[in-house]
């Protein structure tokens, strides 16, 4: 089961969400969200955190963020990503 | 032996899973050595510690590294690794997590009975329409119209408002302060009517228009949408053949060009990671909105919302084509990505967290009006005080005499085939390099040509400073009434049509004049020419900042002058082909 997670993320040629996935491998969310978080631990996975990329440098400072350090202001709520490490696609 | 066997292979009794026969023969192994040692045996449950050091346990190995017989548990239970992986050429730990999540589903359907449809979530039933393979776009393409009808028609009364408080009562007080300051008719009194009330209250109009998109955008973003539309998106880019996840950083761009560039970080591949860099300025930022609210409403003032997403749409249209051109020559790369997007649940939006996203980003609009924006009208109203031609003297000659203008003629030409080469056009698109919203400060200064101290006295009634602030309440009242009646114009029903039309501001007149002499007739072309340049062309110099970070010096150079041409080209097209199609 745990396997079938990463082959159908591997072979996902279209775009691949996980509640598409929870559906497609008759998984519930919760245990989906927990193989997800498995396979980030071993690395297979890695969970590409977009707000940590975004959060306001200080070269953006003069464009974009906010006074009070919490980062940029204009950067919109970013889906969740976790994307196949690429030396570990064959499994 | 003291366990009971319950299986040929396995020395699992009672509730226990089973791990399949090779590993299950190995934890006997183990569990036999273990056995070995009745103190280690009495501390841990043997089955349970063999499972453990076969998922190389790192406190588990530790512990038993010091007691008696460890070593020799820890000896054979690497064997056994060794010899597992051999076999399923994968780590033992993911075997045994593999077998745990089987035995737990099987667990949950032989007990738990459920169809298809009641695991369907209110979100799920949602998604299905859409996230749906051919109707997400259309979808996604009516909730960027409505965001633009919402921002273009409903905010305009008060757009109107702002624009008469600031030229009326505001500019009023500050020219009385001046002159009770006993600089009346001086380069000071100039200074705040030409450069800072002209330029920053130029921008400030547009305040209204950013806190209706902002509006829009948070009750897209907090109600789950947004996230959606990134899948749908993404997944079209995908079929295109781009980067799937190209398309985040592009939806951060419609906010702010800068993040958006820090965003392409989370594609791994470089060669991606540089194409995307190069799309992102084509997602047209919020910056770029006052331009096309005020060029609409001067040239479409019928069509206004339709021509704000029409330019938004060709910003992603020309990404997405610039993108597969790319894909295909400069940056092939045959490596797929792969990746799996996580959906949050729709919910639905609070006041309190609309209004922190409304307070948050339109703070930041106003906080770079006072800063970058002045800053710039400053600087620029002293190029335009500087006379070098005509033989006037600082801030008294004519603004066409002045360095600013003279520079911009310089430029001129070679806009003259794209249908807007004045030098004031010319000068606006100049300052735009610095920041999208100086484009229209720049309008208000250049254009400010009945804005002088004397002109608006003369314009205005004398009035007291209690009567001014009882005509900006009463305005503000019926600007609120006017801006209930545009809430229909979204859908098409219009309540203001048995009203006069109003008269355009000078600035309005101005532009519209400008424009009409220098395309020669055709100045609804040279509008539409005009703002696909502003959307294509550079959007402001800390993107370029951001653009060196994230992409090196050579590819900045690339993506400044890339822009360029291609503004050039793309506006050359809408106004030499709509005169050759004999359009406006």
């Amino acid at each position: 089961m745990l396997k079938k997670v990463l082959i159908e993320i591997e072979n996902s040629k279209n775009g691949l969400n996980l509640n598409e996935l929870s559906h497609k491998l008759n998984l519930d969310r919760s245990a989906l969200n927990g193989m997800i978080e498995f396979w980030v631990q071993k690395g297979r996975l890695v969970d590409d955190d977009a707000e940590e990329a975004i959060s306001c440098s200080s070269s953006c400072g003069s464009s974009c963020s906010s006074d009070d350090g919490l980062g940029c202001s204009f950067v919109m709520e970013m889906p969740k990503t976790y994307s196949l490490r690429k030396s570990d696609k064959t499994l | 032996m003291s366990h009971e066997h319950k299986h040929a292979y396995t020395q699992r009794e009672g509730f226990t899973i089973d791990y399949g026969r090779e590993a299950e023969h190995e934890i006997v192994k183990i569990q036999e050595e273990i056995a070995k040692y009745a103190y280690i045996e009495k501390e841990y449950p043997s089955r349970w510690l063999a499972i453990k050091l076969l998922e190389e346990d790192s406190d588990i190995k530790m512990r038993l590294q010091v007691l008696e017989g460890g070593k020799g548990i820890l000896a054979i239970a690497e064997k056994s690794i060794a010899h597992l992986e051999k076999i399923y050429d994968d780590d033992v730990d993911v075997i045994i997590a593999d077998h745990r999540y089987g035995w737990i589903n099987g667990l949950v359907k032989e007990t738990v009975k459920r169809t298809y449809q009641d695991r369907l979530t209110g979100s799920d039933k949602v998604d299905r329409i859409v996230t749906h393979r051919l109707l997400g776009i259309p979808i996604f393409l009516l909730a960027m119209w409505s965001v633009f009808k919402l921002t273009a028609d409903v905010s305009a009364p008060y757009l109107d408002w702002v624009d008469a408080t600031i030229g009326g009562p505001i500019t009023n007080w500050i020219v009385a302060i001046i002159r009770v300051l006993g600089l009346g008719s001086t380069w000071v009194e100039s200074l705040f009517v030409n450069g800072i009330i002209a330029g920053v209250g130029g921008v400030m109009v547009f305040v209204p228009v950013m806190m209706f998109l902002y509006l829009s955008l948070a009750l897209l973003e907090d109600s789950g949408y947004m996230a959606r539309a990134a899948f749908v998106m993404d997944r079209l880019m995908h079929v295109l053949g781009l980067h799937g996840k190209s398309f985040l950083p592009m939806l951060v761009g419609f906010g702010c060009t800068v993040p958006a560039l820090y965003a392409t970080r989370t594609l791994e591949n470089e060669k991606d990671r540089i194409l995307t860099g190069l799309l992102v300025p084509f997602m047209s930022c919020g910056a770029r909105l006052p331009v096309y609210v005020l060029f609409a409403a001067i040239f479409f003032p019928e069509n206004a919302g339709a021509v704000i997403f029409g330019l938004y749409f060709l910003g992603i249209l020309t990404a997405i084509i610039l993108g597969i051109t790319l894909k295909n020559t400069l940056f092939k790369d045959k490596e797929d990505s792969t990746f799996v997007m996580e959906l949050p649940p729709y919910r639905l939006p609070t006041l309190r967290g609309i209004w922190f996203h409304i307070w948050e980003r339109t703070g930041s609009f106003v906080r770079k009006a006072w800063t970058i924006i002045m800053v710039t009208s400053i600087i620029l109203w002293f190029l335009m005080a500087i006379p070098v031609r005509g033989g006037g003297s600082f801030a008294q000659a004519d603004i066409k005499d002045s360095a600013f203008a003279t520079v911009s003629k310089a430029i001129s030409p070679a806009l003259a085939p794209l249908g807007f080469d004045s030098w004031e056009t010319t000068s606006a698109l100049l300052t735009g390099f610095v920041a999208k919203e100086v484009v229209v400060s720049t309008m208000g200064q250049v254009y400010a040509i009945n804005n002088t101290p004397d002109a608006i006295e003369e314009e205005t009634e004398a009035t007291t400073f209690f009567e001014d602030v009882g005509e900006i309440l009463t305005t503000f009242m019926a600007a609120t009434g006017d801006t209930i009646k545009s809430i229909p114009l979204i859908v098409g029903i219009n309540l203001f049509e048995e009203e006069a039309e109003e008269e355009p501001t000078a600035l309005m007149q101005a532009v519209r004049d400008g424009f009409e002499e220098s395309s020669h007739g055709h100045s609804a072309l040279a509008a539409m020419a005009f703002m696909v340049f502003v959307l294509i062309y550079t959007p402001c110099v800390a993107a370029v900042a951001a653009e060196k970070q994230e992409l090196g010096m050579k590819w900045t150079w690339v993506s400044i002058i890339g822009q360029l041409v291609l503004a050039w080209l793309m506006a050359f097209v809408v106004f030499q082909g709509g005169i050759l199609l004999g359009l406006g």
